[in-house]
């Protein structure tokens, strides 16, 4: 028996990917168990955005806070998985124009750095957004490629020992008393059912985290809400166009390689799994992002896709009202030590959600050991397979 | 409005043989083929294997052949085939993991094998419109940064699959990772990176190797033109060859 703790982590999400990337980086014994592809559950279909931040720093400054330091980091861990072009927030109606200056207040409070650009400079950038915007700020904003992302984590925590078994289905927890002590998996390679032990295991299935806490028998508040986009088989902007207000349906367009995303809305499911898209959605979003940019009415339907956010429910609010940030959950006081689950959050702070779960990982371990992932480049995705 | 549609999958796994089976899933007519799989993996049988995540042509995991044609079925529309059925195989030219998943193992060494950046600077224009300026904020300082892109090719094998040399000879290097070399030519002027780089397209099961089928530009659901990098490499190789004999 190895004396290295050893660390099952269930989902090969962004934040399952990070997660395994920390532990590993700190010495731990990891082994990742994902049911599919890699990134196939909601961070694969989720919209590429690497956030500054602009979109909640008037309502979520908490989240947009996070957004902007870990948007800092990944500039400098996977320079190799992203676009960066920046993000241009654009005023389209009166009432817009008069949100200008809240905006630009929340981009300073959270210290995103924002700069307002003449209209007509705006529209030399930016020849397709709507000729008649009222204002324009440009933020940092990127975009990733959310397959690459969950790959260069898992890649480099690979480099660091860990094991990634994909295709492999986490279907029970195994107990020793009120504690964790492994799992039963299914994996699909095989058709073969095996155990696995382990110290610690960590829930980090985003959307699906209520449905395996259950297999624990401990609550998770995750509420499954989805979300459309539509992608448009052309490339007509080069920044992320994303409309001077408060989030809303359809508000944003994300440019990645030769496509355009028009996103997204909000409605609550009941399961994460294959959400059917109503087509009342599909054209209203369209419409919305039609003002921002006119052009995509023009534009050839290239795709159109739904998931689930992972939101924490804080309260009976309103879905979009819920807070974009994250939870860790330990479950030890649940009856279930040694299972931990992380959820909530975007792809955008998964190193942030993997280093605070990490911590309670270590804490629950006796171990002690920094977080290194603030200034450990990973390596190129494609060692994902070495 | 939703359809019915059949799937006639090509199943296997290690200890199963290959054979098809046949499913038929509801799906609205808007939907791609990559929905119409989920679908019978969602609602039928949860142990069917396939590739996906970014559902938009991006990633590069889903590629497969809709009725022996190498396709990214994300962007497929099920419309395209009115109504009639589907067999969905996977890749040939690889090895075979379960069901629709095959092995890129090789494929991504291959890829690497050029250091082959995935970014590349932005064009000046965007659909034949001019930028008027290319460099994003740099948000740690007050400098410029280079506006940049994804380059075209999403790694999704799909060249591999459509290619006869690949189908004689396993260790052919394969369209993507020439066009790969290729690419990164054509980002460096450094003299010592560049012999490397003509080297290795110019190995035993390299650019020589093509039989110029073309089915791979054929098949790439991106624009990348393999079999015209691959031409473009024979000649810089040749080039390289006639001032290696006679001097400059
Ligand atoms: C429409 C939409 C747009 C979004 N856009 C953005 C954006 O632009 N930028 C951004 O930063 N964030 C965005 N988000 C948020 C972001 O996508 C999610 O917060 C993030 O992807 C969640 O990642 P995760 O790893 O926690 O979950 P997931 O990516 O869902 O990963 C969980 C994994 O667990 C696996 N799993 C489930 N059950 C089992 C089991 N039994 N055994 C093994 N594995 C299992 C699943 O297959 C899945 O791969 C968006 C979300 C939505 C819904
Ligand atoms: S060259 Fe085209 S077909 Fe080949 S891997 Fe790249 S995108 Fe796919």
């Amino acid at each position: 028996m190895s004396l290295i703790p050893h660390v099952i982590v269930i989902g090969a999400g962004s934040t399952g990917s990070a997660t395994a990337h920390d532990l590993a980086l700190r010495g731990l014994r990891v082994t990742v168990l994902e049911r599919g592809e890699i990134a196939s559950g909601t961070t694969g279909r989720n919209h590429c955005l690497l956030h500054s931040g602009g979109r909640y720093c008037v309502n979520d400054k908490e989240g947009a806070i996070e957004c902007i330091r870990e948007n800092l980091i990944l500039r400098r861990i996977m320079p190799h998985a992203l676009e960066l072009n920046d993000g241009l927030f654009v005023a389209v109606s009166d009432e817009d124009l008069a949100f200008k200056e809240t905006f630009l207040a929340g981009c300073a409070e959270c210290h995103i750095p924002a700069r307002e650009i003449p209209v007509r400079q705006a529209l030399e950038i930016e020849p397709f957004v709507n000729p008649d915007i009222r204002a324009a700020v440009q933020v940092p904003d990127g975009v990733f490629e959310p397959w690459r992302f969950c790959a260069s984590f898992l890649a480099t925590a690979i480099k660091n020992g860990a094991a990634v078994r994909n295709f492999t289905e986490v279907k029970d927890f195994i107990f020793q008393g009120h504690t964790v002590t492994g799992v039963t998996v299914l994996d699909h390679r095989t058709g073969e059912t095996e155990t696995l032990g382990a110290d610690m295991v960590v829930n980090a299935t985003g959307a699906w985290a209520g449905i395996i806490a259950a297999m624990a028998e401990v609550d998770v508040p995750v509420v499954p809400t989805a979300g459309v986009m539509v992608t448009i088989g052309e490339r007509f902007n080069n920044m992320v166009i994303n409309r001077m207000h408060l989030p809303h349906d359809g508000d944003i367009v994300v440019p990645i390689r030769n496509t355009s995303i028009i996103g997204t809305t909000s409605w609550r499911v009941t399961s994460p799994d294959a959400i059917e898209i109503p087509r009342e959605q599909i054209d209203s979003m369209r419409q919305a992002g039609e003002l921002l940019m006119p052009i995509l009415k023009a534009g050839r339907q290239r795709g159109i896709m739904a998931v689930a956010r992972p939101l924490i429910s804080k309260a009976n609010a309103d879905a979009r009202a819920f807070s974009r940030t994250f939870e860790a959950y330990n479950h030890r006081s649940q009856g279930a030590a040694g299972l931990v689950t992380i959820s909530g959050g975007k792809t955008t702070t998964a190193r942030g959600m993997a280093e605070k779960v990490s911590d309670i990982v270590c804490g629950e371990l006796g171990i002690d050991a920094p977080c290194k992932t603030r200034t450990t480049p990973l390596v190129s995705y494609r060692e994902f397979y070495n | 409005m939703s359809i019915t549609l059949t799937l006639r999958i090509l199943r296997s796994r290690r200890d199963v043989m290959p054979h098809y089976e046949t499913f038929e899933v509801s799906v609205s007519d808007a939907a791609n083929v990559l929905d119409a799989i989920e679908q019978v993996w969602a609602h039928r049988d949860r142990k069917l294997m396939f590739r996906h995540a970014c559902h938009h042509a991006s990633c590069g995991t889903c590629a497969v052949r809709i009725n022996g044609r190498e396709k990214l079925p994300c962007i497929v529309p099920v419309a395209d085939y009115s109504g009639k059925p589907l067999t969905i195989e996977p890749l040939r030219n690889f090895d075979i993991v379960g069901d629709l998943v095959v092995d890129m193992a090789k494929f991504f060494q291959n890829q690497q094998a050029s250091d082959f950046v995935i970014t590349r600077p932005t064009e000046n224009e965007l659909v034949g419109k001019p930028i008027a300026y290319t460099g994003g904020m740099d948000p740690e300082s007050a400098s410029t940064i280079p506006f940049n892109r994804f380059e075209n090719c999403v790694e999704c094998g799909i060249c591999l699959s459509a290619c006869p040399t690949m189908a004689g000879d396993h260790k052919f290097f394969g369209p993507a990772g020439l066009a790969a070399i290729k690419r990164q030519l054509d980002k460096t002027t450094d003299p010592v990176e560049r012999k490397r780089l003509l080297e290795l397209a110019d190995g035993e099961h390299g650019v020589w190797r093509c039989h110029s089928a073309w089915e791979c530009t054929e098949a790439c659901p991106q624009q990348v033109f393999p079999a015209e990098s691959i031409m473009a490499l024979r000649k810089e190789i040749t080039k390289k060859h006639f001032r290696e004999l006679f001097g400059k």
